[in-house]
């Protein structure tokens, strides 16, 4: 049976039963009242007080002994700064990277940002894809580049290209004529190692942070599944679905739920990739070179760079990073954004509450989280689409970014870059991009009165 | 080595019946408690960001300048004597950027300058392939080389060699244009992380001296900036006694070991601490105007800034003692290592359990 098809049938099971305990009462059928829960503590018993640059640095405060030290391992090997093989230490970069260390990208465990004029990027990659799908339902991998610009390599070796973005100021104004710019980004390869070929496919993404994920991934399947809606059958205009992506190590077809078009299903996997992709780190879950089949390509190692128990340790300690308490809980203008939020319709995809169910990490295991997403696909307009499919996600698809700790990039990356691409340059202009499934709360927000959109950014920035 | 605080603070204040859990040591007397005014905290904030984090940008920077001379001379007329003058001058810009670390955040962080001044390890098959290359080495060509071509470790290997076994015998012509270029390239980023901090550049010293000042949109207020510097300071402890040393150390390895062509480290991690004595005491190389952290802890709890004091003291001691040198104790002298790392570990633990919720109540 198709991977979806047994969910839905999954779900049906389990909506079948609480509404039929309570019809037996003659009361209408209402979601079980959520378990009481302190609005600050974002990330259940892994939120960590911190309103410094370390706010996405700390390990939660929950781990165990020998948790905590595997977390602590994997921090040690998230910062390794890896150099050319042969070497006695931290060898097997490349042939083509962009970054030389996770920490590279992911400052701070933090977001990364789009270059700024004139300089090189450095925490911003692109993706690339021809037209089609391949056997399990990938982008097509685009001949001499495969799946991602490498814009660095290792001495005496070329670089895939040079990523270079030109930007257009769009002009727009609020309901009350105050007037604001967006800028839209034409991602450009420069300096291509071999011609572009024609009708290529590209997307850029920043680094996105790197906190909280552990408790992302234990949020059980069935939730998602309750929270997609994907014939909009509920008639709210929001319609979000669940991307299907080929998991390696499984071998199989799996949800996705990291990564901006949630193509990728598990952590473990996430970082295999992003080890393969973006520094050249072969690992057992990804055994070949970025750029096998490619001039760049060296002669094959008989071992991965990267060991398993390696690669196990970077994705607990991903998976057990602290999640930042939300701030200002008691402040009246952040409370009455709060509700605003809501009235808007933000909160139909930016889901405030979830519950992780049993996590293979126990720290990780029934914990009442404020991620404000739903890890699913939307379609997000024309504006913001990047054209490019990945799996079941279209051009024009992306998954709910999660809000916890927004406020909170400008003291830990000195910066205040969102989207995919970087292109908004506060929050605000982020929720400005908002099109398509989120069109009509845009709207809301465009045309709320100065002092609501104040106290609405003022609750985001609260998170 | 490129440093970024890894600092283990996981206090949580869980707000359900408004107690905040503050992890204080309460088995001992504080003394007399004062209240700290904001003049007192502006005054520290001022202190911490000219007087000690900007006087030490200000002389790595200086220092810099003198390498660059000094390899210049080198290359100039290669000898014994110009190829120890270029190693002291590189011991000499060491000491302002160890003493930097206990506050690497901030421009340091965001602009990449901490990688492009001390990434680790060396990426030796690059280095020699740059050599072997008919490149032109010049610094615009170092610029866009990765940061394991240049900085501290890569200048230290091509002067000091394997474990200070080189000779200037040793030295080629091609290794000579490299460190001019690669020193050159090094002075750019210490006068571009000098720039970002200065008043007269990006003024980030303003950043936090006014923490909490109505323009502030990062620093929005003045106990937010006080964290910020306790953290850098318990992150170093947590970097040194549980990296730094403990990698090497665990493993009998010193291949590990971040400045082992030099035979640095105990001057390197001895001054990583000092960094923390620099913003806690309020002073830089003995100037400044003194009102460091301590003022505040001093007015809020005098026990504890005494027994502070004494902590950090004992712990640049216990590096010392590390003896003959870091890379040889791993081996011969245990217990001095053990003792190296628990006394910086108690610096760690006071200014996580006593002074973080010290500062975050003001």
């Amino acid at each position: 049976m198709p991977l979806l098809s047994r969910i839905r049938s999954q779900v049906a099971l389990l909506a079948v039963l609480p509404l039929a305990a309570l019809a037996a009462c003659g009361e209408t059928a209402s979601p079980p009242p959520a378990t009481v829960d302190d609005p600050a503590l974002s990330g259940g018993e892994l939120t960590v007080s911190d309103i410094t640059s370390n706010a996405f640095s700390t390990p939660a405060p929950n781990l165990g002994g020998t948790s905590l030290e595997k977390h602590n391992a994997g921090d040690a090997a998230f910062e390794a700064t890896f150099v050319t093989r042969p070497a006695i230490v931290n060898g097997g970069l490349g042939p083509v990277y962009n970054h030389t260390s996770c920490i590279g990208c992911h400052a701070r465990d933090g977001r990364g940002r789009p270059p700024a004029a004139g300089e090189r990027s450095s925490s911003l990659l692109v993706r690339v894809s021809m037209p089609g799908v391949g056997a399990q339902g990938e982008p097509t991998p685009v001949p001499g580049f495969g799946g991602q610009l490498q814009d660095r390599a290792i001495v005496g070796t070329s670089a895939e290209g040079l990523v270079a973005i030109d930007w257009t100021e769009e002009a727009g104004s609020f309901a009350d004529g105050t007037p604001y710019s967006l800028r839209r980004p034409t991602v450009r390869i420069a300096s291509p190692y071999i011609p572009l070929p024609g009708g290529m496919m590209t997307s850029a993404r920043i680094a996105p942070p790197v906190f909280g994920l552990g408790l992302l991934e234990a949020v059980p399947l069935t939730v998602l599944s309750m929270l997609a809606d994907e014939g909009d059958r509920d008639g709210d205009g929001i319609s979000g679905r669940l991307n299907v992506v080929w998991d390696s190590r499984a071998g199989r077809e799996e949800v996705g739920r990291f990564g901006w078009k949630a193509n990728t299903a598990t952590l473990l996997e996430q970082c295999a990739a992003a080890y393969n992709q973006d520094m050249g780190i072969t690992s057992p879950i990804f055994p070949m070179e970025s750029c096998h089949g490619q001039e760049q390509a060296g002669p094959p190692d008989s071992l991965p760079d990267l060991d398993a128990a390696t690669l196990d340790a970077v994705a607990h300690y991903v998976a057990t990073l602290g999640v930042p308490a939300r701030r200002a809980v008691g402040d009246p203008v952040a409370q009455r954004g709060e509700r605003l939020f809501a009235e808007a319709g933000c909160g139909g995809c930016h889901i405030a509450t979830l519950r992780t169910g049993s996590a293979a990490i126990p720290e990780l295991s029934n914990q009442t989280i404020h991620p404000y997403t739903d890890l699913l696909l939307h379609d997000m307009g024309e504006g913001l689409a990047d054209n490019r499919p990945d799996y079941r996600a279209s051009g024009r698809e992306w998954r709910t970014t999660p809000l916890w700790g927004i406020g909170l990039t400008h003291v830990v990356n000195g910066h205040t870059f969102f989207l995919h691409d970087g292109r908004a340059r506060s929050i605000l202009e982020a929720v400005l991009w908002h099109g398509g499934e989120a069109e009509r709360s845009r709207e809301r927000f465009r045309t709320m009165h100065r002092e609501d959109r104040a106290a609405l950014l003022r609750f985001l920035e609260s998170l | 080595m490129n440093l970024l605080s890894r600092t283990l603070l996981a206090v949580v204040l869980p707000l359900a019946g408004g107690a905040l859990l503050a992890a204080c040591s309460d088995d001992e007397p504080t003394g007399p408690s004062t209240a700290v005014s904001t003049e007192l905290i502006d005054t520290v904030l001022r202190t911490s960001s000219n007087d000690v984090i900007l006087a030490t940008y200000t002389d790595l920077n200086l220092r810099a300048g003198e390498l660059k001379t000094a390899v210049d001379a080198l290359k100039a007329a290669p000898g014994t004597t110009t190829l120890e003058a270029a190693r002291q001058a590189w011991r000499n810009a060491r000491r302002p950027w160890e003493q930097s670390e206990g506050f690497l955040f901030g421009p340091v962080d965001e602009q990449g300058i901490d990688p492009s001044i001390d990434d680790w390890p060396v990426n030796y098959v690059d280095l020699d392939n740059v050599m072997a290359s008919s490149a032109t080495l010049t610094k615009e060509y170092v610029d866009d080389l990765e940061t394991t071509l240049k900085g501290f470790h890569t200048i230290e290997y091509l002067l000091f060699g394997n474990n200070s076994t080189k000779t200037v015998n040793d030295f080629t012509p091609r290794q000579f244009e490299y460190l001019v270029a690669v020193t050159e390239s090094f002075k750019a980023k210490t006068t571009q992380l000098y720039s970002a901090w200065s008043p007269t550049g990006q003024n980030f010293a303003d950043t936090i001296a006014q923490a909490g000042a109505s323009f502030n949109t990062r620093y929005t207020s003045r106990s937010q900036a006080l964290q910020e510097l306790v953290n850098g300071m318990a992150g170093i402890c947590n970097e040194v006694a549980n990296g730094k040393i403990a990698d090497p150390f665990t493993l009998e390895d010193r291949t590990k070991e971040e400045s082992q062509f030099s035979n640095n480290s105990n001057t390197d991690f001895a001054d990583n601490i000092r960094s923390v004595q620099n913003i806690y005491l309020g002073t830089y190389n003995g100037a400044g105007t003194g009102r460091g952290l301590g003022a505040i802890v001093a007015l809020r709890n005098p026990t504890l800034d005494t027994r502070l004091r004494a902590e950090i003291s004992a712990a640049i001691a216990a590096i010392q003692n590390m003896t003959p040198s870091f890379g040889t104790a791993i081996i011969s002298n245990k217990g001095a290592v053990e003792a190296a790392q628990n006394a910086i570990l108690t610096v760690k633990l006071s200014l996580e359990k006593d002074v973080l919720p010290l500062v975050q109540s003001l």
